[in-house]
């Protein structure tokens, strides 16, 4: 029984993990923060480490929901990961961001948000990024 | 690290001492069969050198061996983008060789564009990537582009192979 | 004003639109490629060599020139954001840089390193231009034995000096030799270490080797030990200096030019030293030594512009004497060989226009590189996201391509694979690849001189002496060769200073070795791993200890 939240440090990233603290919140259940990279490149910048992770943890913890953050580097893509982390911690709920794609942007890169649409086995709620004031 | 693979690792460096030792005696024997008559214009001849090197070779290779087995250790080189914490990673190593034999193999039959897109395909999938298309889509073009780059500017024709006529 | 004169004519040659041109892809290639990890300048070059067949000497070795430049200034940007330094001439830069950076103090940092470069780089080139020339009047006065002197020289200096061990760099150079011997001898037209190999006769071709030994081997080697964890970049901005930092480094700056440029010009001296020199001066002259080891900007100005300038320093003995000091000089020489130009003290004088544009060429690079990296620094430090597939499957990919376009023979490539092995393996077990580089450019031109000079004097081998500048060099290597023994006996008469060695006496060190050269290169060859100096030092080091215990009481 949880949650799992994919999160990148972007807008939609972050809406998405807003989200998932108040669905865990409302619902008392654990939350499973995912936050991978594949390790193919020397950087990543979809990869959160030293004090923005902590921050992350620390945030969760202020907000008093029992949390895990999973950081797996094992050459994987986002949607397996999340995927599989749904699968091991039976999530009843994959909460992801979207954004805005280019169809060529589609076609070239491929969809995390796709892949985890028609494979998961639970319900997603997909989250937009707050529009800028 | 266990003894057994360090005392593996020490062992693994006397193939160096052999190598040296291999190609020192090849060099001195390859100058054995020299055969040069005494010149006044050229009194060192194209021996000596030969000779010299093949010496240092051997005194390298007895050297390595007795510093080996006393050891020694040759400092593995490091890199920004190199990870020593693990063992070399042949899974990764031999297919990328594979690559590379494919495209002598096939490079003067079926020409660069086919050789080369195999080989960069198969170097990317043996280093880990798995977008199999977009892989084989740059590959294509990367041949392609060379091929065509050094036909117009450099002026150089890669072979065209089996797709003599069509590029 | 004779150099004022022939340098105006350089920039006229190097400005040309084309020239131009082929100065901005250096320098971009540069940047980029010491941004890259796994790629350096020699690489980088060693890849371009094939377009030495169709592009003008003067174009390429501008585009080569640039690619040098450019190298340091993108290795400093990964230094200072990335904490990974790509060489070790920018080791030091990283120590305060990267601390500067994670006090948010980046865009300063990067800014001190590029301008400094500049700075560096540009006083650098200058005192090339007015050296070199005064090197080669002294260069063209030596006889031959003089000549092939320098030439062992330089040779065993790089083997000697620089690496951990001196026996593996000596295994290497013979490796080095033995591969430039195949082929047909120059002078007798006999075929050597060619197995009757019709297309070994030409000998192993340079552009193959240098291509296997520092792009195939450096691939396959990164290849088995991919790093797998995304480092930490340091998000940057535009890099910017405040007038404070103008002020704390611009003497570091001047100062680390006066350490880099004469140990660039050594043989063997390198970047590693001088770089070092400064930030200890740096560090005793400044005037807030608290600041070092949390991000002191005067310790990234100074290594950075002595790392430049020593830079700078390296072509001197490559323009003036042909005689490379690391590896980017090393495979540019090669490029000199395979358009047929005969580098050396007559290179001034048979190429001038060629050797005045290059250095021409080298103030626009330097001023281009401050142009595209101090705007451009967030933009090069996206290029770290390329994924490391197609890093490196890019480089065995372009390797294959340079080799193979030289004589469009696969057998090429047979001999890429093979000495791209032999470079895997040189890297596994510490073998340096200079020496083997430098022994298959100059061993040919060693072996050469040689005869030449024996053939004056009949054979006689005195007459290697017979001028007293060769004998004061022989004198030198002499010096560099037995070093390492004066060293111990140094320690030795100051036995507080030895920690009591480990390792037994063992029976075969007295009988082992006769030749004086060798000797040393043992004594150094001992258990590397960067632990303990007294370590470092070796076997015959520690059964020296060993010995002297047992003396003791």
């Amino acid at each position: 029984m949880s949650i799992i939240v994919g999160y990148v440090p972007s807008s939609e990233g972050v809406a998405a993990l807003e989200t998932a603290i108040t669905e865990a919140r409302k619902s008392q259940k654990l939350l499973v923060v995912v936050n991978s990279s594949r390790g193919d490149a020397l950087v990543d910048r979809r990869y959160v480490q030293g004090d923005d992770i902590a921050a992350v943890a620390d945030r969760l913890k202020a907000e008093g929901v029992e949390h895990l953050i999973l950081q797996p580097v094992r050459g994987n893509g986002a949607a397996s990961e999340v995927l599989q982390a749904a699968d091991e911690h039976q999530a009843d709920l994959i909460v992801i961001g979207l954004r805005k794609r280019t169809p060529v942007g589609k076609l070239i890169m491929g969809s995390t948000a796709q892949q985890i649409l028609l494979e998961a086995d639970c319900p997603i709620l997909a989250v937009k990024a707050a529009p800028r004031n | 690290m266990t003894s057994l693979t360090s005392r593996l690792k020490g062992r693994s460096e006397l193939g160096v001492a052999l190598l040296l030792g291999a190609a020192g005696v090849l060099v001195l024997w390859d100058a054995a069969g020299l055969v040069t008559p005494y010149s006044k214009s050229d009194p060192v001849g194209p021996k000596t050198v030969p000779y010299i090197v093949a010496g240092l070779l051997i005194v390298c290779a007895v050297m390595l061996a007795i510093n080996v087995m006393r050891g020694g250790q040759g400092e593995v080189e490091g890199g920004e983008d190199v990870d020593l914490s693990h063992p070399a990673d042949w899974k990764t190593v031999l297919p990328l060789a594979g690559a590379f034999v494919a495209n002598i193999l096939l490079i003067d039959w079926t020409g660069w564009v086919i050789s080369g897109t195999v080989l960069f395909w198969g170097s990317v999938w043996a280093l880990g990537s798995r977008h199999y298309v977009r892989d084989g889509l740059i590959s294509v073009a990367l041949s392609l582009l060379t091929f065509y780059g050094f036909y117009l500017g450099l002026g150089i024709s890669l072979p065209a192979g089996l797709l003599e006529g069509i590029l | 004003m004779d150099v004022f004169s022939s340098l105006m004519d350089g920039f006229a040659t190097a400005l040309t639109p084309m020239n131009f041109l082929y100065a901005v892809i250096g320098v971009v290639l540069g940047t980029a490629v010491g941004v890259l990890p796994g790629l350096g300048p020699a690489m980088t070059v060693a890849l371009l060599l094939p377009v030495t067949q169709v592009l003008e000497p003067t174009s390429a070795f501008i585009m080569f020139a640039g690619i040098y430049y450019g190298g340091m200034y993108g290795g400093s940007t990964t230094s200072i954001l990335l904490n990974t330094p790509g060489e070790s001439s920018s080791v030091v830069t990283a120590i305060e840089g990267h601390k500067m950076a994670k006090a948010g103090r980046a865009a300063q940092a990067l800014a001190t390193a590029a301008i400094g470069s500049f700075v560096a780089g540009t006083i650098g080139t200058t005192l090339l231009a007015v050296c070199a020339p005064i090197v080669v009047k002294f260069a063209v006065s030596l006889g031959s034995p003089s000549y092939f002197a320098i030439m062992i020289l330089a040779l065993l200096a790089v083997t000697a000096v620089l690496g951990s061990s001196r026996l593996r760099g000596f295994a290497s150079l013979g490796l080095g030799l033995a591969i430039g011997l195949v082929g047909m001898d120059s002078v007798t037209g006999q075929r050597r270490l060619t197995f009757g190999q019709p297309l070994l006769t030409d000998g192993l071709d340079i552009v193959v080797v240098a291509v296997a030994i520092f792009a195939v081997g450096e691939a396959l080697w990164v290849a088995a030990h991919l790093r797998r964890t995304p480092a930490n970049i340091i998000p940057v901005g535009q890099p910017w200096m405040r007038k404070q930092d103008w002020k704390r480094s611009w003497k570091p700056w001047l100062r680390g030019t006066v350490y880099g440029f004469p140990f660039g010009a050594l043989p063997a001296g390198g970047a590693e030293i001088p770089t070092f020199l400064s930030y200890v001066t740096e560090k005793r002259l400044s005037k807030h030594p608290e600041e070092f080891g949390k991000g002191a900007i005067e310790g990234v100005a100074g290594p950075e512009a002595a790392n430049n300038a020593a830079a700078a320093g390296t072509l001197t003995p490559l323009l003036a004497m042909g005689l490379p000091t690391n590896a980017t000089a090393a495979v540019m020489l090669a490029a000199f060989t395979s358009y047929g130009i005969q580098p050396g003290p007559q290179l001034f004088e048979s190429e001038g226009p060629l050797v005045w544009a290059l250095i021409a060429s080298l103030f626009i690079g330097n001023f281009l590189l401050l142009v595209i990296n101090l705007p451009l620094a967030p933009l090069w430090a996206k290029l770290l996201q390329l994924p490391r597939p197609y890093l490196y499957a890019g480089i065995l990919f372009f390797a294959t391509l340079g080799a193979y376009s030289v004589n469009l023979q696969a057998f090429d490539l047979v001999i890429l694979l093979a000495l791209g092995a032999l470079g895997f393996m040189m890297r596994r077990f510490g073998l340096p690849v200079l020496p083997l580089i430098l022994g298959v450019i100059l061993g040919p031109r060693v072996e050469g001189q040689l005869r030449k000079t024996l053939q004056l004097f009949g054979g006689d081998p005195s007459g290697l002496l017979s001028e007293p500048i060769a004998v004061g060099i022989y004198i030198i290597v002499a010096i560099i060769l037995v070093w390492p023994l004066l060293l111990k006996l140094w320690r030795r008469s100051r036995p507080q200073a030895v920690p009591a060695g480990t390792a037994g006496p063992l029976p075969q060190d007295d009988q082992a070795q006769a030749g004086s050269d060798l000797r040393m290169a043992e004594a150094d060859g001992g258990a590397n791993d960067g632990s303990e100096m007294a370590e470092a030092t070796g076997s015959t080091n520690q059964s020296v200890h060993a010995r002297r215990r047992q003396e003791e009481p």
